[in-house]
């Protein structure tokens, strides 16, 4: 499915005005979205291009969300720093660990992400002397580019999209270069895959690292909002929600990653309103689209969509 | 004669567990040939294969591709050094379209940096063409065209085993591995199958192809006949026809 030049226009004209005729609080939920859509758009990778359950992103989206808050309140650094700390470091980690953990597969692979999930949400509490523990880092400055100061959600929201654009197209060009045929090769069949001289492992794990890095950005844009970091921010539950980002809107469609992150910043908040079963509404929010469309939003948007151009093919 | 060995095998041994099932094997294939292996199930075929296309590490003995010792390499770095393999269950890319399928077997032709992918450098764009355009030759050749943007999912077995070859031979492989080509095809196909093995070998691929079936092995200038894990004759497929211990033991007459 491609977009058309009118359409993609209407849609840019709907992104520029949202942030300005809504009110805080939605332009706020949309910043998240934003950044989630960053997050998620790693996760749907794996997911979606090498079959990869990855439980983990919180760890790389806590690791960006830390380097950005102690590199810019401990050691007053500018925020371009934050980034690429947190950028490199969860790099750097997400390959030394990835080689080791990417060698497992299926629900075990999943297992090993989530436990390191676990263990990252645990040092985050433990070690204090670095992220102030359950007091957490605050005071954290708000961004500002070229002395326009990103103070407020409607504005914030013009950087994170612009950066979640990037992303995407990012993601897309791998996704339609030499690299993403091998991954989709990989994740139909790797025997077969292995002997058209694909490095498994390698791809694997490199993959991981483009996700650990989206995750990275994320948390870096996530501490310049919120302006406070704590542990209850990156707990394994924080993991989950990533994870059901292109489950829900399609793993393999990047509109569908933004979908997904729709789904998981603003359901939420819509039912609160409606009190104490909020939970349990979301719960089966999600069983229902997970059960009633197993490709996601999007992958029952295209084949629709297939099926309509199919027929009006035939129609004449 | 070894020297014109494209691929040679000396005292391969394996087993599972306790159980043995390659004794000692030592054969050659010669380059430009197409050398056949028989044998009844669980005669030691498909271990054999596994074997050298890099999928087992034998227990004893040794491969030589070109001259060079095989053993200790990894399934990638004998396919790079121009080793390629089919499955007895062809293994095409079942989300992917055809033409994508055939294009995963031409990766191994080019060399782009993952950050150039996701960057999509020049160089990355020209190679990605370069990619498709040879993939689209393939497809006109292997007669895939008209099937080209369709699913590998949808495909028949006998376009599946010719998706299968097309992907193979794309990457320029000095030996083609093919396992049990004809199972699931129909006559018309394994005919098919045939002319494009006796073509290819033509062109000078060179071709180690196991199959139990007689009729499709005469393509094979040498035929070595497996028997629990030993080689008990070989010739050419009109030799071991006559041979009366094949007879015995596989034929069963």
């Amino acid at each position: 499915m491609r977009w058309s030049w009118p359409s993609l226009a209407v849609a840019l004209v709907v992104w520029a005005i949202l942030p300005l005729v809504v009110s805080r609080g939605t332009a706020d939920l949309l910043v998240f979205t934003g950044i989630y859509s960053i997050a998620g758009l790693g996760i749907g990778l794996l997911l979606g291009h090498c079959g990869i359950v990855n439980l983990a992103q919180a760890t790389f989206y806590g690791i960006g969300a830390y380097a950005s808050a102690y590199c810019a309140v401990n050691l007053g650094l500018p925020a371009p720093v934050g980034f690429s700390v947190g950028a490199l470091v969860s790099m750097a980690l997400a390959y030394v660990i990835g080689r080791p953990v990417l060698r497992l597969t299926g629900y075990f692979l999943a297992l090993g992400t989530l436990a390191l999930s676990a263990i990252a949400s645990a040092l985050f509490f433990e070690w204090d002397w670095l992220t102030g523990g359950t007091l957490g880092i605050g005071g954290i400055p708000k961004l500002g580019l070229l002395g326009f100061a990103l103070d407020r959600p409607s504005r914030y929201y013009y950087f994170v999209w612009i950066v979640a654009f990037g992303c995407m197209i990012v993601a897309r060009n791998l996704v339609d270069s030499r690299t993403g045929l091998m991954l989709r090769a990989m994740r139909d069949s790797s025997t077969a895959a292995a002997s058209l001289t694909v490095d498994i492992q390698g791809l694997r794990t490199r993959i991981f690292v483009v996700c650990a890095l989206f995750g990275s950005i994320a948390g870096s844009l996530f501490a310049h909002h919120a302006s406070f970091v704590s542990t209850q921010s990156f707990t394994v539950e924080r993991s989950i929600t990533f994870l059901l980002i292109p489950v829900i809107g399609g793993a393999t469609s990047i509109p569908g990653i933004v979908v997904g992150a729709l789904f998981v910043t603003f359901l939420p908040e819509l039912l609160s309103k409606l009190g104490d079963f909020h939970q349990i509404l979301f719960g089966l929010a999600l069983v229902a689209v997970v059960v009633a469309l197993p490709n996601g939003v999007m992958g029952a948007v295209e084949s629709l969509w297939i099926r309509a151009t199919r027929r009006s093919g035939h129609g004449g | 004669m070894a020297a014109e060995s494209l691929l040679a095998l000396e005292g391969v041994g394996h087993r599972f567990g306790g159980l043995t099932v390659l004794r000692s094997v030592t054969f050659d294939v010669p380059e430009r040939r197409i050398v056949g292996l028989i044998g009844p199930n669980g005669s030691g075929k498909t271990t054999l294969f596994n074997i050298v296309s890099g999928y087992i590490r034998p227990i004893t003995g040794t491969i030589r591709f070109d001259g060079t010792p095989l053993v200790r390499d990894s399934i990638q770095r004998r396919g790079a050094a121009g080793l390629v393999r089919t499955f007895q269950t062809p293994q095409v890319f079942e989300k992917m379209t055809v033409l994508e399928n055939v294009m995963v077997g031409c990766c191994k032709l080019t060399r782009t940096s993952m950050v150039q992918d996701l960057l999509r450098t020049p160089a990355a764009r020209r190679q990605m063409k370069a990619i498709r355009e040879q993939a689209e030759v393939a497809c006109e050749r292997f007669q895939l065209t008209a099937l080209r943007h369709l699913p590998a999912a949808s495909l028949s077995a006998g376009q599946r085993r010719i998706l299968e070859i097309a992907r193979a031979v794309v990457g320029r492989p000095r030996l083609l591995l093919l396992d049990e080509p004809s199972s699931g095809l129909n006559q018309s196909e394994i005919e098919s199958l045939r002319e494009w093995i006796v073509r290819l070998n033509q062109e000078g691929m060179t071709v180690l192809l196991v199959s139990h079936d007689m009729a499709l092995m005469t393509v094979a200038d040498t035929v070595h006949t497996l028997y629990f894990g030993e080689i008990i004759a070989s010739g050419d497929m009109a030799a071991i026809q006559r041979d009366a211990r094949v007879r015995e033991v596989y034929l069963g007459v």
